[in-house]
Order: C-alpha cells, then structure tokens, then sequence
C-alpha cells in the first residue's frame, strides 16, 4: 500500500457493482480503500425486474455467489456479467458492508460515491452524527471529511469506465499533495492547500469527464 | 538543563519519556508536566514532536482517566495560548485548533464545577479568543493583496476553527433537543444549563451573547457574494447542530436559507467559469440536502415550512435539469463576475532582475506592457500621473507598494543566489566589464593594469554600504534645516494656489497631491507637534526631579538628545514670537496649549501607576515662564487685550506664572494691565483665583501706596 495514501471509502447503493469496480482499481494502485453501499439491503438483479436478489449486508459474496449460481437462470446471470462482478468482489473483500454502520472501521479523508441518491444518503447520515455524538465527547474531535459524488450508470461497463475516472481523480489528488512535499519553495502556500485548490482539482478533472458529473461537499465526523 | 544537546538527542530523549509513559499510563501525567516546557523551545522538530505529543494525549486516548485529563488540560493553558500565537505551519496549526477543542470542553466544564477559579477561566477565555479571531484573518498564513482571494484561502485552516467556535458555540448556550433522541441514542454534551444559574463567571447572559455573535460570525461565509463551497458545506453541516439542538437560533440560519440563491451570486476572480459553474451546483445540492434533513427530523418551524418546501421543490428541479446537460456546455450569459480589487501580478517575487519585472503589477503578458511610454510629452506624462494618483485609493495604493517593496528585497536575498550568477550573454558580459573599467580607471588614476585583472571578480557581490546613524550634529543641522524651511514657509506667506499659479512645475504638483489642505499656519501645527511629540523623550519626569530644568536631566542619551532638538525648535519658535510680541500671540497660544496637552497626555499613564493625583508639566510650566518673562517688560497700556487674552487661553496657569504679573502691578504706567489681569482670572478662572487673591494680599501689604490701595480695593471686592 502506498504510504502517503489518504483513507478513501467507494460508495454506491449495494456495495456490489460501482463502489466494487473503484474499491478494486484503487486497491490494485495501493491506496488505502474500503467500500460500503447505502441501501436498505443488497439488489441485485433477479429473474425479472420486479424479482430482484434481495440480501442482508454483511451476506459474504461467496454466498451470494453460490446462491446464484444455484438458481435456474444462472446462465442469465453469466451472461449478464453478474457471476463475474461476484467472483471479483469475493476476491476483494468477504461481504458487502453498509454505510450507516460502519463506524468499525475508522474514519475516511475521502469519500466516493458513485450516485447523486448516495451522496445524499452520506451527507444525510453524517449531519445526523454530527448531532448523534456517537464519539466520546471529551475524548475526540470531528474530522474533516471530503465527500465527492462521481455519477455512474449502474452497469458493468460504466462501472469500469467511472471505475478508472475515480482513479485518475484520487491520482490527481495524491499528485497535488505530494507536490506540496516536494516544492517547499512556493510563494503562497495556498496554492499547495488540498482545501483551496480541490474546485480547481475537480474542475480540470470533469473537462475531461464530462460524462460523470460530480457533487462535492466537507463534512466532519 | 538539555542546552548542550542537539534537537535529535532531545527528541529521543522525549521518545523515551513518551514510551515510559505509553508502558507505565500512570506515569503519564508526571511525564506530560515535563515536557511540556519543551513546548517553548525554538527549535521547530521538537516543537512539533511536542505538539504530536499533547494531540495524542487529549485525542483518542483511553488510557488517561477523565480527572487526569483535566488537570492537564488545566496545566496546558498558557503553553497552548502561546501555541495559538507561534505556530506558523498550517499542519500543526490545525493540531493546536484541535487540541483546544478538548481541551475548551474539558476546563469549561470545570469551571462550571468549580466556581471561583478566576484565573483558569481567564486562561481558557485567552484561549479562545485568541482562536475566534484568527476566523476571519488568514493565520498562519500572511495576508494576500486583497479581501477576496484571501477569502479563499487556507481554507483548512478555517474548516478548523469553524469546528472550534461550533464547539463553543454549544457549550456557550442552552441545548433544547427538538424532536426524538432516538431511543437516548442523542447523548447531550454538556451545555451551558448545567452550569449553576448564579455562577459566579460563566453568566447566563454574557455566555448567550456571545454565542450568538459566534454564530453570526459563522453564518458570514453564506452572506459572501461569491461561493466558496467548502466552507458553505461545512457551515450547512455544522448548522444542523443548532437546527437540532438550538431551536433558539434556528430562524438565523433559515432566514439566511430561505433568501439564499446561487444565481444571485457572483464568480470569483479567482476562479474559472467551470469552478464557478461547479459550485454553484455543489452548493446547490448540499442546501437541498440540508432542507431535506431539517424536514426529515422535523426540525422546521412551522412558519418556515411553506417557504422551505418551494425552495426545496426548486432546488430539486435546479439539480434534475443539471443533470441531463453537459455543465460546461451551460450558458454563460447570466454569469457575472465580481469588481476585481487585487493586482493580476500581485507576486511578491521577482521573477528577473529587470524593471519590468520589479514594477510591473499588471498581467506581464498585457500588450499595454510594451507601450514605449518615453515617446509621450513630459507635461502630458505628468498630468497622467498626478491624475492616477490621485484617483488610486490609499489602501490600494498602499498594498501597491507593499508588493514593490517585497520585490526589492526578494531581488537582494536572491542576488547571492542564482539570478546574478546566471553567466550574462556576450553583449552584456561586454557592456558590464566596460562600466567596471569605467569605474576603475574613475577610482585609481594610475593603476596597473596587471593587478586589475587580478582583483577582478566576476562572481563578487556588490553592495551598497549600510547607511551611517546619524550622529547629533548630523542631526542638529538637519532640524536646523527644518526649522529654517518651515520659518521661510511662515514668512514667505504664500497660500498653495498661490504658489500653484507661480510655478507650473512637477514638484508642485507633487505638493497638491503629498499636502492636499496645506494652509498658511499649518506650520506651525507641524512644528510644534515635531517638538512635543516627535521629539519627545521616552522616560517620563521621576519624582526626585524638582528643580525647573529638571527634565533636562536625563539618564538615556537618545531621550536627552530629542530633547535638546526639541528645545530647538522651541527656541525657534520662541524667538520668532520675540520678533513681533503683538502679532504673534496665536503662535504663542497655539503652541503652548500643544506644549500642555502633549504633557499630559505622555504623563497620563505614569500618573495612574505611581497612584499620583497632581499634573506636573514642567516643560510647559519653563517655556510658559519664558514667554511671561519676555513678554511682559515689552507690554504697552494699550496691551490690555493681547495679555488677558494670552492669560486666558493658556492652559494651565500656576501660583509661579500667576506672581510674575506682580511686577506690572507696581509699574506706574502699567499698573492697570496687572490689575485688570488678575481681575479677570479671579472672575472667570476659578481654579487660579486663591492664587490670585494671595498675590493681592501680597500687594496690600507693599510699601508703594497707589498699588497698596488698588489691592486693598480688589480684596474687598473678591475676597467674599
């Protein structure tokens, strides 16, 4: 893993597809990443669209892999790619985890959702711990995080394509702050602040993506 | 005790004192006490090893008892109050912020325990405010050339401390949770109605107002014209607290949102249109975001519903159509930017050594740069000029120079470096060893050409000797100097429009623009500030310094060196008043009420810490004499008015000015003046009048019959 590696989360609404894809591309690039899914439960598509695969988070992908594996329209499910998203998630980690409760595993400086509804969901949630005081009030303080929406379509292609997009935006941000390592010698040290300069970061970044359109907020938590 | 070791030997030796403390938690608190005078040490590596070290001990640490906690956070005060003021790196800047975020809640609430603790309390208010106000400022960080780009900057810095005066915000008011706490899941932090109601420090009231001031403080950042999306997220965020927790403040931050529309605001000069465009969909969302909480959690006052929901509904048709176009490919017309205010170079950095880069605060690339300004008449270049200046705002102009003069000195710390040992090119190199030879053929007439070639160095460094002080003498001739010019200006009696019209030249011009209400007495308001104030002595008159002259005698040379300079320009003016008694008795006036009044006021603060209760004005009470002494032998009996109107304005008289007009009493042909003189004083300067009745005593009993007499009269006729 790379050392100067900034905590980064992926998020999307299962935890299966989008937020797996990145989880992946930046893992394989040595960043220091988890991911989650917003949603009630985990989705995935079913034998017709108003019979979806329904689970609990926290169901490992081996599971879930050879629940659908049994079923009768696994040939579909191959087609479809689904098979293949379970083998790379199963490689991955064990399970789909749910944001809402994953205060076990730290806190983020980063956080990449991959739908507008997901970016809501984690904003929404982090203004209710802001009052929530899950932390020990004398004990901590709230950090300072960024969160980033990078709109996906949920399919296996967009998933690679804003999978890379993701990873060229974390790049670029690991980029700018190893440049404050390395150029000690600016005139205004504004111009090295990841704060000051993340608009100008995502907006040379979505001219060349124009096709995954972002949000971007700081929250603390 | 550790001054013979290097940094790193210290840093180890604290990583040691930090592993006994990590091993033996117990000994935790011993070790922290000791370290803690590290803090002050100049050396940056152990002062940031030192900052790690009271972050890892407040934040996160399990293994120090809540009591513990509190007791140090007692003992760090004073180390973290000078930490707020000495830490210049952002990094630890944001450390220091965050360890006076416990440790505000930590000692705030033990204050609240514990009343009368007055001076931890005054420590933990140091603390904050010494945080608060670095809000609006740019700290760590120094100021840029203006207002607006400096609101963009350092932001960090400022997601920071708007997390500390959240937190001090909650603790300085009343939590009322509106809604559910979820089963008990919404732990509430201590807040200020845990605190005893009559508690001695923290006052219910004063706690409140200042709460809603640092609300207001926060709340600044959505009122800006420009958007900054960062800082409106955090703030948003943040204010969920208050929706949640202070429903007393709720309308505030709902006002602001109900009026709040990015259409309306303005792209920054320090942003691109696409940033400007992003934000304000960035912006966009997190406002819908935060009504649809408030609505979620019903935290909206009924009265704001309505209004909140259509701006809600607006929002989400703002975001819906956003989504369907490329953001970029936008129109553009609506967009307006704001009045730019800063400079396009504004770098304090020369990027070469030549005149362009050293003045130019213009974009270098501007066209308007290659303008040969030399081919322009002189009286049309001067007129340009003169009417620039006069148009360009001080601040502005101000903040101009600022930058030039950064450049200068960036230039000479960097001709050692690289800029002047970049090899010139064959035609300067030619140009450079033509002037030097110039110079030295100037210097020595018959030198060998020989040892030229081998004192010369082309690397070597030139530079301008420092400038000499100047020694008194020096300095006596130059306010002889003044004093001639500024006499000449009183005498010449010329107004400004006059000198205008005589001589259309530059530097009259200049003197319309450097003095713009230049009148003709204005000299001697000048000249007599110089005197009592610019000249004026650091140490004030001690008590064992009684005799008349006694504020000559000083112990600093520099002190008694202003003031004989000083006394210059007193006698000058002094003597300038002995050519013309009778016209000159404004000057007079003027300058002793000045004389008086500097006294005092540089007294003032001596006065109230020796406890004294009396003015003691002994310049004004010399010169003062001098100018009774001198006047009075030349009074005529038609000077009744000059002398009563002298007696009148001046300041302050004392028993020792008041008997000096004895001596016009017993004047045949004058006797009248001097009794009219301290008439008029017992009537209408109460404050003298005792003194003045003593000299009529003094009168009554003198051999000289007429003046025993008119005494007599006067004491009968005031005395009662």
């Amino acid at each position: 893993m790379l050392e100067d590696s900034l905590k980064i989360c992926t998020v999307c609404a299962s935890n299966n597809n989008r937020s797996m894809e990145a989880h992946k591309q930046l893992q394989d690039a040595g960043f220091d990443v988890k991911s989650f899914g917003t949603g009630s439960a985990v989705r995935l598509p079913g034998p017709s669209i108003d019979k979806p695969n329904v689970y609990d988070f926290g169901t490992p992908y081996q599971v879930i892999y050879d629940d659908l594996m049994s079923q009768k329209c696994r040939k579909m499910y191959e087609s479809t790619g689904l098979i293949h998203m379970l083998d790379r998630n199963r490689q991955v980690k064990t399970a789909p985890e749910k944001w809402h409760s994953n205060s076990y595993a730290g806190k983020f400086d980063l956080v990449i959702t991959c739908e507008e509804r997901c970016f809501d969901s984690v904003l929404d949630d982090l203004m209710y711990r802001m009052y929530a005081n899950d932390d020990d009030d004398a004990n901590d303080v709230k950090k300072i995080v960024h969160v980033i929406n990078v709109d996906i379509k949920d399919d296996n292609e967009n998933a690679i394509i804003g999978g890379r997009g993701i990873l060229k935006l974390v790049n670029m941000i690991h980029d700018f702050k190893r440049k404050k390592q390395e150029e000690k010698d600016y005139e205004d040290e504004s111009d090295v602040i990841l704060e000051d300069q993340m608009m100008a970061i995502l907006a040379e970044w979505q001219k060349d993506h124009t096709h995954l359109p972002t949000i971007y907020g700081v929250s603390y938590y | 005790m550790a001054a013979s070791f290097s940094p790193d030997q210290i840093i180890s030796q604290l990583d040691q004192a930090k592993q006994l403390a990590i091993n033996q938690p117990e000994t935790h608190p011993q070790v922290f006490r000791q370290i803690l005078p590290f803090i002050n040490r100049s050396e940056l590596p152990i002062k940031q090893w030192c900052i790690q070290f009271i972050h890892d001990t407040f934040l996160n640490n399990k293994q120090l008892g809540h009591a513990d906690k509190v007791d140090l956070a007692i003992d760090s005060l004073d180390s973290l109050i000078n930490l707020t003021n000495t830490t210049e790196d952002i990094d630890n800047f944001c450390k220091v912020i965050n360890i006076a975020n416990i440790i505000y809640k930590l000692v705030f609430q033990y204050v609240s325990e514990n009343d009368g603790c007055n001076q931890i309390w005054s420590k933990l208010t140091e603390l904050k405010n010494s945080l608060v106000n670095k809000f609006q400022t740019n700290y760590p960080l120094k100021p840029s050339d203006n207002v607006e780009h400096d609101l963009l900057r350092n932001v960090v810095t400022k997601l920071e401390l708007l997390k500390f005066i959240m937190t001090v915000v909650d603790y300085q008011s009343k939590t009322q949770v509106v809604g559910s706490t979820n089963g008990g899941n919404i732990k509430i932090a201590f807040s200020l109605d845990r605190v005893p109601p009559n508690h001695s420090l923290i006052k219910y009231l004063n706690m409140e107002y200042e709460a809603v001031n640092l609300l207001d403080l926060t709340l600044k950042t959505l009122s800006q014209d420009i958007l900054n999306p960062p800082m409106i997220s955090a703030t948003l965020n943040h204010g969920i607290i208050i929706m949640k927790k202070k429903p007393q403040y709720a309308t505030k931050i709902l006002k602001i949102i109900e009026s709040y529309d990015t259409n309306t605001k303005l792209q920054s000069n320090y942003q691109t249109i696409e940033q400007f465009k992003l934000a304000r969909k960035y912006v966009d969302r997190v406002l819908k975001i935060f009504i649809q909480h408030c609505k979620k959690y019903g935290l909206i006052p009924t009265n704001f519903q309505n209004s909140l929901n259509k701006k809600l509904q607006l929002l989400i048709e703002r975001g819906d159509e956003i989504r369907r176009k490329n953001i970029f490919l936008e129109d553009n017309v609506n967009i307006r930017k704001r009045k730019f205010e800063g400079f396009l170079n504004p770098s304090k950095r020369v990027k070469a050594l030549d005149y362009k880069n050293l003045y130019t605060l213009n974009d270098l690339n501007n066209e308007l740069n290659n303008f040969d300004l030399t081919t322009v008449p002189q009286h049309i270049l001067v007129s340009m000029v003169m009417n620039a200046l006069e148009r360009a705002s001080v601040p502005k102009l101000t903040k101009a120079l600022e930058i030039i003069s950064e450049r200068y000195t960036n230039a000479l710390t960097m001709s050692g470096s690289s800029l002047v040992y970049q090899r010139p090119t064959q035609s300067v190199q030619g140009e450079q060893m033509k002037v030097q030879d110039k110079v030295k053929s100037e210097v020595k007439d018959e030198s060998d050409e020989e040892s030229d070639a081998e004192q010369y160095n082309p690397e070597a460094m030139y530079t301008l000797p420092p400038p000499k002080d100047l020694s008194f003498q020096d300095k006596k001739v130059q306010i002889e100097l003044i004093i001639k010019n500024f006499f000449k200006l009183a005498k010449g009696e010329k107004t400004t429009e006059e000198i205008n019209e005589a001589e259309d030249n530059i530097s009259s011009e200049l003197t319309k623009i450097a003095i713009k209400s230049w009148k003709k007495d204005s000299w001697i308001l000048l000249l007599t500030r110089l005197a009592t104030r610019g000249m004026r002595r650091r140490k004030p008159k001690t008590e064992d310094d009684e005799d008349e002259d006694s504020y000559d005698l000083e112990t600093s040379p520099d002190d008694k060196v202003n003031q004989e300079m000083g006394d210059l320009i007193r006698t000058a003016i002094f003597d300038y008043f002995l050519e013309n008694i009778h016209g000159r008795i404004d000057v007079i006036i003027e300058w002793l009420n000045e004389e008086w009044y500097s006294e005092v006021v540089f007294n003032e603060a001596n006065k109230i810490k020796n406890g004294e209760t009396t003015q003691s004005t002994p310049i004004y009470d010399k010169w003062a004499a001098k100018v009774l002494d001198a006047m009075i032998p030349f009074l005529e009996p038609n000077d009744k008015k000059i002398f009563i109107r002298l007696l009148s304005d001046l300041p302050n008289l004392n028993q020792d000015l008041i008997s000096r007009i004895k001596s016009l009493c017993y004047d045949p042909a004058r006797s009248t003046i001097g009794f009219l003189a301290l008439s008029f004083l017992i009537m209408y300067r109460p404050p003298v009048k005792q003194v003045c009745l003593d000299v009529l005593k003094e009168l009554s009993d003198s051999d000289q019959e007429d003046v025993k007499e008119e005494a007599k009269k006067k004491l009968e006729k005031f005395a009662t």
